[in-house]
Parts: structure tokens; sequence; C-alpha cells
């Protein structure tokens, strides 16, 4: 008798849910022949590109033998099937080097994920309710088909929307190109924590709308402005790299590492040294800085070239000598002067230590105010100031590749409007929108609810879901097609940044899909085939795009072409044929472009505008991108639920960070009930008392509080969107995120919603005697 | 006769918990779920801590990723009755979970708190089961369970280096752990060839083990951020 | 200090043997339904994982190890008492040795059990036993867990021989009284005893071997059980003081343990002419000197911890000293000094009563002794971030209710088959026979020393 039949006979004896127990299904099952060889035991790799953020890092993935349910004719039954076991860095990939964060880890959730949506789904119950029956590839297909038809017909082409994934990818432009040709704008992306205000203000300094790529490994000094990019931001696996390299890859070399923001993020934990400043500032101590470095002449070189390349600072900036710098930021007159000297590499406070080169760094909360731009702008001028642009140890741009070339596309869709224009449209009387093609992006979670955007959808009178779960804005669809999931199928992007050569992101399938899925690329590929007018794309499938417009690209190894290397290897990297280059050209040295002080003095906002009245709202509300769900997309994954928060180790939670002076005040303790309430709405959620955060701001993880994302998810702690209000960037209309004032209301002790791995947060506890 | 053992650079460690999750998906480590995790059944044979120092505004934290440190000298060693927790002649403290009877002392005399008991029956949300890895047993409800340095992979890559008759190089062999780090704190590998990248670093000045006055004679050294 | 004449003696005895009153059936009834549910919940702990407990990482002991402490300590009671009595030939032991021998057999049954229950795999219990098997392991013998295996089951053992050895001429008085299917079950358990001289020298120098052995076996016994702790390198838990600290602990509740026991057998069983306030003044005083020196010990372990002042102890050390076990502690203090001094010091309080409230106050301290030894320390082990605090949940609190239940029930069930105050040594008190033991006079009422 073995042990487990052993505890059901005690259970017999002792309980009578016993009864229910005996037998083992498992017994009960038919073994079917596998259709795959497998040699039992043995491990093949094979690469792929991991998709929960646009940073794109390469994978090898571990494929052995295992047992899949699978019903054949009518009889459940277990068949060896070859699976994906675990994913794991690639080492040759220039982005990430064979390093992987915790989401990459995690990423192999998503393919076996119990709640995946296996089949086409049709709504049955009304819409949001979550009713679906499952129909048949052929008649799904058929439908989206009848309703483009019927658009195309009624000459109204321009009314078919796309919520499309952000990012450069063969996909997106597959999509793009699918759009133009059928008449429609192009597809909106929305990103919450998008950085896109970045984007604006480097085409303004530098003429490059991308994300810059830092070179930590040399750099001597990192003056950082609010970015996460140890965590969340931009190529975080990339940038942990360089990190570490510049905190102990040379020998004798230790880099020196500054944070300036209002609250001690987990990239700020790292920092030897963390600098509060008031929120939305970051500007003004940049150019405070760059004033001292001017009058001081820190480095003669420096203002040299201050006034060379700078012009309009000839002056040096009079506006922000440090006693005004201190009024507007908080941060001490002599505290700017020192960091003005450290980050110049004069004689500074650091003795013997060189701190050049530096490099600032702006990103996250630092764009997502109101005067983003001008920030951003300023700490641009900064870098360009001390000569840390294109230069070792400073920051550059990754060669991007065009894949519009590559692919030989012919077709430019019409400017889509931003996703807040779109909702606005489709509430008005004289809506257009008749149908909404949806990506897997999930934006009625994370838009502003000023924007009504669920309210926009539920006004659509058709939309398709190529969504792999149910999540809030899938759950608004008609008609759901399930797309592979990634290890399922061809992917090829193409980071933005955190490499210094050029990089493109490919990889065939793993394994063979585990559900009746189908890949969106080869679906809308076929749609666009039984169209009446067809929309007669180059390629039969997805794999036939890549394949031809790898084309393009030179061979990485003798006697082989780039889409075998590339399959190979998990991408193509190397030398970019200036054909098929991105313009405009990032020739490095990347200058700054004379016009950007004039740009950052005539900007008409310097300083930051907030939501709500200070003396109701008297606190600021910093969300921010959550290390384990970023905006919530991967809130579905038990590992990363169960994953210790890093900063509060918590776990299978949300909660709001607040000063614990600020808490004693309010007689708020550690896991206690709040309402945390903006002009816009209430969340109700756990407090956590983190001395990392200063006393007038309340920080909170987003990702969580979904109402319908997979059993995991689902209703499981708060969503601080709900707070959010609707204010943007005045300049590139993204959502200025960290530009609303709340207030804070005890509700009651703690329920044990708040659920902490650690213990104590201190090591030395002082007891007296 | 190798001697495994690992460094962990605090200098570069940020905290990212991808270790953790990179352990998780190696090892068959199951969820437990909020209600358990709230009950402290939450299972992490690695874990990074955190401590606050000092108050806000001059506050910095630190990050320790925390693991089983293999001691030479280990107390939840002799205090097994059934020889479940044991030490092998290449340095590592093996947890044999067949033999494991769940009297839990072992846990107890852990000065480091890095023994995990399976107060359940481990069990997957199918098709989440088909990650698991065949080269990790699954535990059952009762046993005591904890890092082995991804025993697994020491074995795998050790057999298949016999098989081509070549030596083990270092860097052969790596914890998955260490293999995620991004910012590549963890080094794992022999101690008994003092070439080795973690024999260099166990070296470093800025090395320490922790609890070393225990005397649990620890095979993880802890290099800190300030030389 | 005289006793009621042998008919007399053999009625009041064996009353409870031959009547069965419906007192009787409550008595049994009630702590067998506490029993019953107790067993339920363990088994249930086995069917649905031992999660339904409360233990939790890091503190990986809780009420199961202490309640196998406690009740492995209650175990001292009589073995060992009864035996110092009977080599320093107390002559007033006479009536309540066997009810104390009684609790040491019942106690370390129960006791035994706990091991058992807290483990992760019970059914795999047998592989702390030394069998050859095809594994070829055996168990490691390094492990104090080992240790216990052993001492327990020669402690058991021991304490088994040493209750039945002076039954056996109990047993024949009952088999001569008895008629029908009882006559032949006596019969058997009498040994064919006969009351020969040669018998009764035989008995005399066995049991006199028994005395002298069990007294170390019982001394080891918790020695070992203390090592339990003291081997691990856990703050407050590594001191040497921990063997005789926890031996005199063991025989501290035993004694109370007694105490109550005899105070409830007086009244059940209207014992009152053979168990007199001497024996509880006698016993009293007993438990007055070892609550003074279980003060010390606990004042000692105090004390070098605080001097000692390492981070981790200290740490401990408040957190039952003045933080979150600190109400505990103090009723702990209580419980096992002040009450016991107060009501055992002063002779006036020294009464029946006055023994069963000291008696009852220091089972209960004891109790949270054992438990504030093993929980605050694995709660606050080194590493803070893995501090923690453990909760029992119902499971725990159930059976831990249901081993109390557990010895009232076998006390009950004992009590009507054997006669619970020994009747041959009762007597044997009465007048001047071959054997060794003097009779208790009025100006030698504890007898005099004749080893
Ligand atoms: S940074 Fe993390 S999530 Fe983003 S692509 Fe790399 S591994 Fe995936
Ligand atoms: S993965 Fe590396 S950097 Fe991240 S927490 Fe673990 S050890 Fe630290
Ligand atoms: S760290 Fe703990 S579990 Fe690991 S060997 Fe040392 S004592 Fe044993
Ligand atoms: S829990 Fe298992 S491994 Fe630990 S001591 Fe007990 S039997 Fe040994
Ligand atoms: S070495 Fe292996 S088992 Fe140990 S923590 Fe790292 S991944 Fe987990």
């Amino acid at each position: 008798m073995d042990r487990r039949s052993f505890i059901k006979l005690t259970a017999v004896s002792g309980t009578t849910a016993a009864l229910a127990s005996c037998g083992n299904p498992e017994h009960q099952l038919i073994r079917f022949v596998p259709d795959e060889d497998i040699v039992p035991g043995q491990a093949v790799w094979k690469p792929s590109v991991c998709p929960l953020c646009p940073s794109a890092c390469g994978l090898t993935v571990r494929v052995m033998g295992a047992e899949a349910d699978v019903v054949r004719n009518g009889k459940a039954g277990v068949v060896q099937i070859l699976a994906a076991k675990k994913l794991e860095g690639n080492p040759e990939h220039p982005v990430n080097h064979g390093g992987l964060c915790a989401r990459g880890q995690a990423a192999i959730q998503v393919t076996y994920h119990p709640d995946r949506i296996a089949q086409p789904l049709k709504r049955t119950g009304n819409r949001g309710v979550g009713s679906y029956e499952a129909i048949t590839w052929d008649a799904a297909i058929a439908e989206v088909v009848a309703k483009l038809n019927e658009i195309a017909a009624s000459g109204k082409a321009g009314s078919l929307a796309f919520f499309g994934r952000s990012g450069s990818s063969y996909r997106n432009a597959l999509i793009g190109e699918f759009l133009a040709r059928f008449g429609a704008p192009a597809p909106m992306s929305y990103d919450l924590f998008g950085d896109d205000v970045l984007r604006r203000a480097n085409a303004v300094s530098f003429g490059v709308a991308q994300l810059p790529t830092f070179d930590f490994a040399q750099s001597r000094y990192v003056l950082n402005f609010g970015s996460d990019f140890l965590g969340t931001w931009n190529a975080p696996v990339s940038q942990s790299r360089a990190y570490g390299d510049m905190r102990q890859g040379r020998r004798g070399v230790r880099g020196h590492f500054v944070h300036v923001d209002s609250r001690l993020s987990q990239t700020g934990a790292s920092a030897d040294e963390w600098v509060p400043i008031r929120p939305g500032t970051e500007g003004v101590l940049a150019l405070g800085i760059a004033h001292v470095v001017i009058r001081d002449k820190v480095r003669p070189a420096v203002a040299d070239r201050a006034t060379a390349a700078i012009a309009g600072w000839k002056d040096g900036l009079p506006d922000y000598a440090p006693e005004r710098v201190e009024e507007m930021t908080g941060v001490k007159a002599n505290r700017v002067e020192r960091l003005a000297r450290e980050f110049a590499g004069g004689p500074s406070v650091l003795p013997q230590v060189r701190t050049q080169p530096g490099v600032a760094v702006i990103g996250g909360t630092a764009l997502a105010h109101t005067n983003g731009l001008f920030n951003a702008l300023a700490i641009n001028a900064l870098n360009a100031l001390v000569g840390s642009v294109g230069v070792p140890g400073g920051l550059a741009f990754t060669p991007q590749l065009d894949i519009l070339a590559a692919a030989k596309m012919t077709g430019r869709p019409t400017p889509a409007a931003s996703l807040r224009q779109w909702a606005a449209d489709a509430l008005s009387s004289a809506s257009s929108v008749q149908a909404l093609l949806v990506d897997g992006v999930n934006p009625v979670f994370t838009a502003p609810r000023a924007w009504k955007l669920r309210d926009a959808l539920a006004k659509v009178p058709f939309i398709v879901s190529f969504g792999s779960f149910l999540d809030e804005t899938s759950v608004m669809a008609d008609l759901i097609l399930p797309d592979h999931s990634f290890l399922e199928s061809f992917t090829g992007a193409v980071p933005e940044s955190g490499s210094a050569m050029a990089v493109v992101s490919a990889a065939g399938p793993v394994m063979k899909p585990l559900h009746q899925t189908r890949a969106t690329t080869d679906v809308l590929l076929d749609v666009g085939r039984q169209l009446e007018k067809p929309i007669e794309l180059p390629w039969q499938t997805f794999e036939e795009m890549l394949t031809a417009s790898f084309a393009a690209l030179p061979a990485m190894t003798e006697g082989s072409d780039a889409w075998t290397d590339a399959q190979e290897k998990g991408g193509w990297w190397g030398e970019i044929p200036a054909a098929v280059r991105l313009k405009p050209d990032t020739a490095s040295p990347v200058r700054l472009k004379a016009d950007t002080t004039s740009v950052v003095s005539g900007l008409s906002r310097t300083q930051p505008e907030f939501d709500g009245d200070a003396a109701q709202y008297p606190f600021h509300f910093l969300p921010y991108p959550s290390n384990q769900f970023l905006d919530g997309s991967t809130a579905h994954l038990p590992w990363l639920q169960e994953m210790p928060d890093p900063l509060t180790s918590a776990m299978w939670s949300s909660w709001v960070e607040i000063n614990p002076a600020t808490a004693a005040k309010l007689g708020i303790a550690q896991g206690d009930v709040v309402d945390v309430t903006s002009a816009h709405g209430t969340v109700q959620t756990a407090a956590f008392l983190s001395p990392g955060i200063a006393p007038d701001v309340l920080a909170m993880p987003a990702g969580q509080g979904h109402t319908t994302f997979t059993r995991y998810a689902s209703g499981r702690g708060a969503n601080p969107v709900d707070l959010l209000a609707p204010v943007t960037e005045e300049s590139t209309g993204a959502v200025a995120w960290a530009a609303t004032r709340v207030k804070i209301a005890r509700v009651g002790d703690g329920d044990g919603r708040l659920i902490l791995f650690a213990g104590e947060f201190r090591e030395h506890q002082e007891h007296g005697r | 006769m190798p001697n495994w053992g690992m460094a962990v650079d605090l200098d570069r460690c940020t905290g990212c918990g991808a270790c953790v999750t990179a352990c998780h998906a190696e090892n068959n480590i199951s969820t437990v779920g909020a209600e358990q995790a709230a009950r402290g059944r939450a299972k992490h044979w690695i874990r990074v801590e955190r401590y606050w120092e000092g108050d806000f505004p001059d506050v910095t934290l630190k990050f320790r990723p925390v693991m089983c440190q293999h001691c030479d000298n280990a107390p939840c060693e002799p205090v097994c009755p059934t020889y479940a927790s044991h030490h092998t002649p290449d340095g590592l403290n093996a947890q044999v979970y067949n033999r494991c009877i769940g009297t839990r002392y072992c846990a107890n005399a852990c000065p480091y708190n890095v023994r995990f008991f399976d107060f359940f029956n481990p069990s997957w949300d199918k098709p989440l089961h088909l990650q698991l890895n065949p080269d990790v047993s699954l535990r059952e409800v009762g046993v005591m369970e904890k890092c082995t340095f991804c025993v697994q992979r020491i074995k795998a890559t050790t057999i298949a280096a016999k098989a081509e008759d070549r030596e083990l190089k270092d860097g052969d062999i790596q914890t998955a752990c260490a293999q995620a780090c991004p910012s590549r704190a963890l080094v794992f590998g022999d101690l008994s060839d003092p070439e080795s990248e973690v024999s260099r670093l166990s070296r470093s000045p800025r090395g320490s083990k922790l609890l070393e006055d225990l005397g649990t004679k620890p095979k993880v050294a802890y290099l800190s951020k300030d030389a | 200090m005289a006793h009621p004449p042998h008919q007399q003696i053999n009625r009041d005895l064996l009353r409870p043997l031959i009547q069965t009153s419906w007192r009787f059936y409550v008595l049994v009834a009630l702590p067998a339904a506490v029993v019953l549910t107790g067993l339920v919940s363990w088994f249930s702990q086995m069917y649905f994982g031992f999660g339904i407990s409360g233990i939790r990482w890091p503190i990986f002991w809780g009420f199961y190890v202490t309640n196998f402490v406690f009740w492995i300590g209650i175990s001292h009671a009589g073995t060992l008492i009864s035996a110092i009595l009977r080599l320093v030939n107390a002559g007033w032991r006479r009536p309540v040795t066997r009810c104390a021998e009684v609790i040491t057999v019942f106690a370390l049954m129960i006791g035994a059990m706990f091991p058992i229950i807290h483990l992760g795999r019970p059914w795999l219990a047998f592989w702390l036993f030394p069998y050859p098997s095809e594994r070829l392991i055996w168990p490691n013998f390094r492990s104090p867990l080992v240790w216990d295996f052993f001492a327990i089951n020669t402690y058991l053992t021991g304490s088994v021989l040493f209750l039945f050895l002076p039954i056996i001429p109990d047993f024949a008085v009952v088999r001569d009284r008895a008629t029908g299917i009882r006559q032949r079950i006596y019969r058997v358990l009498a040994l064919g005893w006969r009351g020969t001289p040669k018998q009764w020298h035989r008995l005399e120098t066995a049991m006199q071997i028994m005395a002298i052995a069990i007294i170390p076996v019982a001394v080891s016994v918790h020695t070992i059980v203390s090592f339990d702790f003291s081997m691990a390198p856990v703050p407050m838990w590594q001191t040497t003081i921990f063997g005789p600290y926890f031996v005199a602990g063991a025989i501290f509740s035993g004694i109370a343990a007694l105490l109550i026991a005899m105070a409830v057998l007086r009244k059940v069983l209207h014992l009152e002419a053979y168990l007199h306030p001497l024996h509880f003044q006698n016993l009293g005083k007993l438990l007055l000197v070892m609550a003074l020196l279980w003060g010390y010990f606990v004042f000692n372990e105090r004390l070098v911890t605080y001097y000692g002042n390492g981070p981790s102890e200290m740490a401990v050390f408040w957190r039952t000293q003045r933080e979150s076990f600190a109400p505990l502690y103090w009723t702990m203090v209580v419980c096992n000094f002040v009450l016991p001094l107060i009501l055992m010091g002063i002779r006036r309080f020294r009464t029946i009563t006055g023994c069963v409230i000291a008696s009852i106050g220091v089972v209960i301290g004891m109790w949270l002794e054992r438990f504030l030894i093993i929980v605050p320390a694995l709660g606050h082990k080194y590493l803070p971030n893995s501090f923690a605090t453990y909760r029992p949940r119902p499971v725990e609190i159930i059976i831990t209710a249901a081993t109390f239940a557990a010895m009232m029930l076998l006390y009950a069930l004992f009590s009507k088959v054997v006669p619970i105050i020994s009747i041959w040594e009762l007597k044997a008190g009465e007048h001047t026979p071959p054997e060794l033991i003097p009779p208790a006079t009025e100006e030698h009422p504890l007898g005099e020393l004749r080893l």
C-alpha cells in the first residue's frame, strides 16, 4: 500500500470527505501515440524572444518531452509532446547577454496558463459579462471578412480602428500594411508608462525620436532623474548588466550613482545618494547644476562647450542660481553646487575619484508631469554640456532597422488619432467607428477613467480581440480569435535601445501550438485574401514575410543567410546596410542640436501643474510600474504574484506607500486599510510604511486591481489608474501620470490583504538595557 | 573532487528578484497562493532580503539574496534522524526528499531559515504542469525542501563532460539563479579551484560570510558594496 | 497514621471495581468524546495536509512539541517520586505510590504520541527505528530525536514494569474475591501469586532493583528531551543549563499532577480515610522545594543571557520579557513561582484545596514554560527578514485538549480495573511483616530510613 492510499484509508475513518478521494483519474487516461518523435529525457535548446516588454530580450528555451492532456476523437488521454521547459537568457544576444528579468523568467506561464483562451469564441451574453461560446475558425474568420466587406462597401474604410502593441516589430509592420491597404488609419498604441515625452525631447535635442542606450559600464558617475532603469524602464536587463559592471566591472574603479526622485524606487535603492526632490522640478535642478558648472567653470573645457555648443547659455542660465533652485526643488543650494562639481568631474567631495565620464538619465516620473518635456530637454542639455553624448560612458542611440524598407512595404497608413481623441469621437453622437480590432493590449485597464474608454468600446458595433486572455478589454469583444503564444509562433522585433550595435530579435516557434489557436499575423493575411477587394500582401504567411524581409540584411556567418542565422541565434545583429537603416541617422557622436536651448528657454511651462487643489488633496500621487506586473499586463502569472516585491516583500497584494512620520500623524499603521481619493476616484488598499518616500507623496504600484484577468489576478488588489486625472504633457499629449493630487483616510485595521514575506525591515534593532 | 560554492556581489545586486523566479522555474517549486502565503507557507529557496537604514531623507536600502549557504559545518545535518539532510563529497548540503519524514528539526537548526516545508501536496493548475523540470523530483506533502545549488545541473554537466571525456571548465555549470541574474551579482563555481571566479571573489577584501560567527562554515561569500 | 481494619480496606478499595455508578459512565463518556474529536482532527491533518495547523516558516515547532515536552515532564510524577520514596522508605508513601506510577505510564504514552503527530509524514515514523531494511539505512544516531526514541521507550518499559510488579498481590486479592469471567482474567494477571514468603521476598527485591534502576532513566529522559533544543543553534536554546532545568521542571509538574490526581480520587472514590491531609502537606512541601529550584533555574538562565548580551539572544530575551510574549511570560512566573511560594510556603494555606490550586497553577505554568522556550526563539532567529509569529489553529487546540481528556479517560478506566491504592502495601504498613518496610508511627510520620 503506498503512502497516498494510506492517508486515504486513515481519512476514511477520520473524515467523510475521503469518499470523494478514492481512485486516481490519471489511471483511467489513454496514452496516445505522439506525432513528434521525442527522445525521452533529451533536452534541446531553441532561441526565442521575450514578448513582455519592448526591450525584446533574447531567450534560449529548453525543450523536452512532456505529457499533455488531449482529447482525440472524443476520448480524453495523454500524449507526449515537445514542450518548452525553461526560459533562459540568450548569452549571445546583445541586449540581455544571457540575463533575464523576473518577468522574462515567468513568461513561460503565459503559454501554459490554465485560463488561456484555447479556441475562437463568440459572445453570447452582454458585453463585459464574459459569456462566450466556442466557434470554428472558419466561421470566425467568415464573420470578420463579412464585417470588413460591409465597411469597405460603405466607403468608410477609415472607420476601422485597431488597438496595437507599441514598439517596432514585423508584426506591427504587417498590421500597418494591412490597415493601409484597407484604407484604415494606422494602429493606435497606448502605453500608460510609455516614454513618448522622452522620444519627443530626443528628437528635439538630438534629432532622434528614440530612447537612449546608456554605456553605464564605462561611466564613473550616473545622475538619475526618476527613471527605474534597474527595474522596469527602457531596457532593464541590459542596463542592469551595465550597472553591475559600472560598480565592479573595472579593477579599482567604482562608478558613483545618485538618484533624484521623490521616492526611493527599486532603482534608487541601489544608489549611493538619494536626493529627494519636489515632484516635477527635475529639470530645474538640472539647469541649476548647469548654472553652477558654467558659473564656476568647473571644467574649462565644459565651460567652453557650454558657450560653443549651447547657444543661449552664454549668460550662464541666470534664472537658475542655486538659491532659486532650492526654492523651487527643495534641494539645498549647497547640495546643488556639490552635485554640479561631482557631475562635471571637477574637484569634488569624492576625494581622488574621477567622475568622468558621467551621464544624466531621465525617465519615469520625471517625464510624467505636465512639464515633462521641459525636464527631458533640460537633462538632455545637461548631458550635452558635460559632453556625455555619443561618447564611451555616456548615452547613444541604437541604430534602428527600417522594417518597412526591409519588407519593401508600399502602403503608408493615415496616422492614427490618439487613444483619448478616438474615445471622444466614438462617444460623440456622430460616431463613425464601425469596427475595432484589438491585438492583445488592454487599454481599458490602463487608460485614465475620464477618457471613458469602456463606454466608447460599448458603442462600437463590432469588436474583435486577438488576445489570449479574457482581460478588461477582451471581455468587450464580440469575437475572440486567440493568437498563438510567443513560444508557438514566429517573432521579430527591433529593440529600441539596450545595445550598442543594431539588433533584430527574431525566432521561429519552439513548440507546436498547445491549443486551437492561430497566429494573428497569419489570420490577418488570410482575412485579407478573402475580402471582396482582396488585400494581396506579397506573402502567404508571416514566416514568408520574415524570410523575405531578412534578405535585406547581410548574413552573420559565412555561407549562410540572415534569416537562417536569426533562427539559429535568436536574432540578427551587426552593421545595418544604409538602405534599410532608419533615417534620420544618428551619426555618432550625437550632437546637441543648436535650437534645443531656445526650446528649453522658450518653453512656456517649466513648472509642473497638478490636478486637485493642495488644501483638499494634500498629497502628490505617484503610481509606478510594478516590478512584477509593469502596468498590469503580467499580473496573471502566478510566479510573479507570489514573488516578493523588491521593496516591500509583498506577495499577491497591492498597497500604498506612505512616509512613517506622515502615517503616524494620520494614525495609520502598517497594513491598515486606507482610502486613497483623488478628484476622479477612490481606491481602497493597504498602507505600507516606507521611509523611502517624501512626507507629502503617496506611491502605489500599478498592475493589480483587475476585474477580469484570469483566476490569479481577478479581484485582487486595487488599480491606481482609477485615481488618475486626465491631465497630459502639453506638447505630446502623453498622460502626466504623476500629476494627480490625492488625500488618504484610514478605514480600519489591516484585514490581511497586505501579505508580506519579510518579517522585519531593519537589520539592527536597538533594545535598551 | 570539486567543492561547490557561490559568491554574491552585493554591489552588483539590484534586488530585482529575477533569481527568485528563476529558482521557481528550475526547481519545480510550487506557488502556494495568497491564502497560504499569508500563513507563512510561501517557498522561496532564494529570497532577497531588504533592510532599511536611517530615516527619511537620509535613508538607504540594503539588498541581500539569501539561499542555502551549503555550510561545511551544517547544523541542519546532524539533527536529521533519517539522513535526509546530509553532506555530499563535493560539498553540497543535499536533501533527499523521499527520506524526509518531516520532523522540521533541520529547519529549526538552520540559522539562515532557508529550509521550506511542504504543508500540502504541491499542485499545478493544468497545463502549468507541462513546465515542470523532469530533472527535479516533485515533493510530497510533509517534506522539507531547499536550495540544492541546482544539483541536477551539476550532475548533468559533469556526466556530459565525462562522456565527452573533457575537464569541467569554470563556468560550465551555472545555477539557475546565477544564470538569470541580469547584473551578474551571483557567481557559482568550484572553490577547490583557486583560479575559478568564485574562488577569486571569495578571497576579495570586500568578502564576508553570513552569520560566520556561528561556526557553520557557510560556502556563500557576500561581497559588500564598499571596499 | 491509622488506617481502617483490613476488611474495611478491602471493601473501600475494591468498591470501584465491583460497583459501577452512573458517575463512572459520565466520567468515561465525556473525555472519550473529546479524545475521539482529537483523533478525527489528527486524521484530517494527515488527510488534508499538515498545513491545517498553524505551523509556518520559520516557526516549525509549536503546540505539538510543547505538548510533547509537557507530558514527558508530567510523567516524572510517579515513577521518580515513588521510587525515591520507596528508597528512602517513607511509610506515608504507601497510599500514594500507585496513582503516581499510573500517571507516569499514561503521561508517557500520551507524550510519546506527539513526535508522531507532529511529523510531516507520520506514516513513516517507523524509520526512526533501527530495523534491518532493504534500504540499508539506519537512523542517524547523531540526532537527538533518535536519542529521544530510545530514552522514551526505555522509560516506558521500565515504568510499566515498575507499575505492574506491586499490583500483582492486589490482582491476587481481586482474583480471590471476583467471580466468573473476571476471576479468570485476574487469575491470569495475578501470575499465580500465592503470597508465599519466597514470592514476597522476590517481589521486594525486584521492587528495590527497579526503584534504583528507574531513577537514572527518568533523569536521562528529560535531559535528552532538553537536548532536542540545546543541540540546535537557536538563540536562547543553546544553553548548558537545559538538562537539569528540564528535569527539575519535569519533577515539578509531575508532583503537581500527582496532587491533582490524588485530590480527585479522594473525592470521587471516597478515599478520605486513606489519603490524609498529611500526604498533601508532605507533597506540598516537595512542590515548594521544586518551585524554589525552578525559580533558581529561570533566574540563572535569564541572568546569564542578559549579561552575555548577544544581539540575537537579547532579541528573543526582550520578546518574552517585555514584548509580544510578555503577558504569557509573567503569567508563567506567577503560576510557577509566586503562587506555590505563597500557598505552599505559608502553613495555613498548605491545605488540600491550597495544594490543588497551587498544582493547577504549576501545571498551567509549566505548559507555558515549554511554549515560551520553543516559539519566541524560532520566531526570532538571527536574520530579521524571517522574523515571524505563530498562532495555533483549531486542529492543534483540539488535539491538545484531547490529550488532557485522554489522561482522564485512561485514569478512570484504570481505577475501574485496578485498586488505585496498593492494598497490600497499605496493610503491610499496619503490622510489621518480615519485609523491610517499617511502620509509620506518630513520632515518625515519614517512617525511619532503612536502606
Ligand atoms: S526586460 Fe524582462 S520583460 Fe522585458 S524583454 Fe527583457 S526579459 Fe522580457
Ligand atoms: S537576480 Fe541578481 S540582481 Fe536580481 S535580485 Fe537576484 S541577485 Fe540581485
Ligand atoms: S544554510 Fe541552513 S540548510 Fe543550508 S546547509 Fe546551512 S544550515 Fe543547512
Ligand atoms: S524534516 Fe526531514 S530533513 Fe529535516 S530533519 Fe526532519 S527528516 Fe530530516
Ligand atoms: S542555486 Fe539553484 S536551487 Fe539554489 S537558489 Fe539558485 S536556483 Fe535555487
